[in-house]
């Protein structure tokens, strides 16, 4: 069984008035220097093999139905590449493909980390990058989960 | 014999009735399709109706476009048949592409129920015929999810090509680019809006009976095809 994860986000020009409302209310609540967008996660299981084949079928699902892709683009990932139990990833999901399996790294994926990503960072998985190191972000948002 | 119009009911749709008693107001025969039969039952027309079809999961319109019933439509569509598609209509003809663009949330972040001035852009169309050039006229609206959007280019050729067919006038309800409230395919066959002609066909029940010239305009095109 593979897990494929198809994430949707509004395209950049395309206002999206939900983000706009999380953003506010999270102003509200004190959580400021925050813009958000919201888009839409889809978990996809697929039975058997994962082969180019069924990945590219996949895609096509999310440029028939998942994404409208008039206001939407949309993201095709392997969550977990196969039914296997693997080398080692076994526990940690590996959310993208690309970063080398590497020391145990972040159980969270930090898309974009900060301005720097400095080289210290990598073991930790960085939920609230800008806040600390930027010190702009007045108020702390709180603990890892 | 009257021409007959049918009207889609989904699984969510609230006006196909309203729909239904408008086109048997106008004399012509209404007639129910439901939207799992593959099958059009020889209609001459038909209008996707508003309401929230099936539940407006995914995108407003998104799975309905899917509806066994679409795919004939969407034939129809592109021979030449007549098809008006209402709020959520019109959302379903976007999504099955017989309409650019797309509609997303009211920039007002809330839902919009009221009875909305237009101005009617293009009469060249199989279902504002009997409208006058530039003629205002008040429908209801009342959505959530009524911003019409579409790239540049897109909106360039739905001006350039007069298919813009109706514009909200003294206030944009809903962030809809160009202020616009309903657009036509190529061939003016296909229309779409948000507002709810079906509901100003009636003095007891809306303020106008400005959504009459729709079904005039439709059975007068008819009539003269056959």
């Amino acid at each position: 069984m593979a897990r494929v994860v198809v994430d949707v986000m509004p395209k950049p020009d395309i206002l999206d008035p939900q983000g706009k409302a999380v953003t506010g209310a999270l102003a509200r609540l004190g959580f400021s220097g925050v813009s958000v967008r919201q888009g839409k996660r889809f978990e996809l299981e697929l039975e058997g093999e994962l082969t180019d084949g069924r990945l590219a079928d996949v895609r096509k699902a999310a440029e028939t139905l998942l994404a409208n892709t008039v206001i939407e683009t949309f993201a095709v990932r392997v969550e977990q590449p196969a039914t296997e139990p693997g080398e080692q990833s076994a526990t940690e999901p590996v959310e993208q493909p690309a970063p080398e399996p590497g020391e145990q790294s972040a159980t969270e994926p930090v898309e974009q980390p900060a301005t720097e990503p400095g080289e210290q960072s990598a073991t930790e998985p960085v939920e609230q990058p800008p806040g600390k190191s930027a010190g702009t972000g007045a108020d702390e948002p709180g603990e890892t989960a | 014999m009257a021409p007959k119009i049918g009207v889609v009911t989904f699984p969510g749709s609230l006006d196909d009735h309203d729909a239904l008693r408008a086109v048997r107001l106008s004399g012509a025969e209404p007639v129910s399709l439901w939207h799992a039969d593959g099958s059009l039952d020889g209609v001459d027309a038909v209008i996707l109706p508003g309401g929230f079809s099936y539940g407006d999961y995914l995108r407003c319109g998104a799975i309905s476009r899917f509806a066994p019933v679409m795919t004939e439509i969407v034939h129809a569509a592109e021979a030449g048949m007549p098809v008006l598609g209402v709020c959520n209509g019109f959302q379903i003809l976007c999504e099955a592409h017989l309409l650019p663009g797309a509609l997303i949330r009211n920039d007002v972040q809330t839902f919009v129920c009221k009875d909305q001035d237009l101005r009617v852009e293009s009469v060249d169309t199989t279902w504002t015929s009997a409208f006058g050039t530039d003629q205002l006229i008040n429908i209801v609206i009342k959505h959530g999810e009524g911003g019409f959007v579409a790239d540049e280019e897109t909106l360039r050729r739905l001006e350039g090509e007069g298919r813009v067919v109706f514009r909200y006038v003294n206030g944009n309800p809903n962030g809809s680019f160009h202020d616009i409230a309903g657009i036509c395919n190529e061939r003016g066959n296909v229309v779409g809006l948000m507002p709810h002609p079906e509901h100003n066909v009636d003095p007891l029940t809306g303020p106008t009976t400005d959504g009459r010239p729709f079904f005039t305009s439709v059975l007068n095109f008819l009539s003269a095809r056959v």
